[in-house]
């Protein structure tokens, strides 16, 4: 009999169980019903946006070769004016080489004037003529001023060549720029994978696989061609040194 | 007899610039593309000065300049870093790592000449 009245209790605590279950339910089936609902819209929306997520993705390698070919032609560009330069500097130096040899003669000339003036034991007329001889035939001024020209144009090619430098900054830049649609290649493939394994996964595969891995760069390249940060660096490497000296001092009175 | 250099850099244009810079005052300079084959090149010439940048793939030249100072061959060649890193960290490193010179790019080749100058001649 007992017995019966404890099955009989467990039995009531349980259909209250359910009841408090059955309340919940009443509560929630709307909210579930607003899910599905929700759901229902926001599939068809969420599959637009991973096609539209596999497109752009598809586009990434397209935008990364196009930014390594800039980078190779600016750098073919930059070698071929390099070369020009390199030429033009090389015939300076063969053109400040015969402007040597020409002031040399010039002096052994001059010389010779002088021995010739000498040996004219005092004739004016000859003596004036030899000199205007002489003047004519100076081309010193000219020469300093072709000399002068020269050492412009030496100046100048410094100039492009360092000018020339912002090449390897904007290469180092555009790196970090193909590292960084790199990054975010990787994290909409991971994405894409999450909502869909099937052909958006192999797709994502071949692309990743097309971007070039193993470049080296400096993110914060900057071109400046002034001065500046050489001189920081002088700085920083001046301190060092004298640091390490200190050390060293203090090492040998420990 | 000419003195040569050892310089290396990923970049092609800066090999270029750096041997334009050093070739005009009578230096002969060997590029290397990166720090592996710039100590591939050590035993194949009696190098006098290395220049070395210190971003590159395979090895770094923080990793060139330790391998050079650690084999007792090399470890007297004079080294100039050339980077375009200008940070106080990446400098104390370098030198603590027994660079003897810092140049940051882009560099004045008159600069780079006169720090060359002065360890050859």
């Amino acid at each position: 009999m007992s017995n019966s009245i404890s099955n009989m209790n467990q039995v009531f605590d349980k259909l209250k169980d359910l009841k408090t279950i059955f309340k919940l339910g009443e509560k929630v089936i709307p909210i579930i019903q607003n899910l599905i609902q929700f759901m229902g819209e926001i599939v068809p929306l969420l599959e637009t946006i991973n096609k539209s997520i596999s497109d752009s993705t598809q586009k990434i390698p397209q935008a990364t070769n196009q930014i390594n070919d800039v980078t190779s032609a600016t750098e073919l560009a930059t070698t071929e004016i390099l070369d020009l330069v390199d030429e033009t500097s090389n015939q300076l130096m063969e053109v400040d080489k015969v402007i040597g040899e020409i002031k040399e003669r010039d002096k052994q000339a001059n010389e010779k004037f002088d021995e010739l003036v000498n040996k004219l034991n005092g004739d004016e007329t000859l003596v004036k003529l030899i000199n205007e001889y002489k003047e004519l035939k100076d081309n010193g001024s000219n020469i300093d001023s072709i000399s002068e020209t020269m050492q412009k144009i030496n100046d100048n090619s410094y100039k492009i060549t360092l000018s020339l430098q912002v090449q390897d900054i904007t290469s180092q830049q555009l790196s970090a720029v193909n590292h960084l649609i790199e990054s975010v290649n990787d994290k909409l493939t991971t994405m894409v994978q999450e909502i869909d394994h099937s052909d958006i996964k192999q797709d994502f595969e071949h692309i990743s696989a097309s971007i070039p891995q193993g470049v080296s760069f400096d993110a914060n390249a900057k071109y400046d061609p002034g001065h500046d940060r050489q001189d920081k660096v002088d700085e920083i490497v001046s301190e060092n040194q004298e640091k390490a000296t200190q050390e060293d001092i203090d090492k040998l009175f420990s | 007899m000419k003195k040569v250099i050892l310089v290396a850099d990923d970049s092609p244009t800066i090999r270029k610039f750096v041997s334009f810079a050093l070739t005009m005052r009578g230096f002969e300079v060997v590029a290397a593309s990166d720090g592996m084959e710039a100590i591939e090149y050590l035993p194949s010439k009696k190098f006098d000065l290395i220049i070395t940048d210190l971003n590159m793939p395979n090895l770094d030249g923080f990793e060139l300049i330790k391998s050079v100072r650690e084999n007792e061959e090399y470890s007297e060649i004079p080294i100039i870093i050339l980077s375009s890193l200008a940070g106080s960290d990446d400098i104390e490193k370098g030198m603590s790592y027994g660079a003897n010179s810092y140049l940051v790019k882009p560099f004045d080749p008159k600069r780079i000449q006169y720090e060359v100058a002065k360890y050859l001649n």
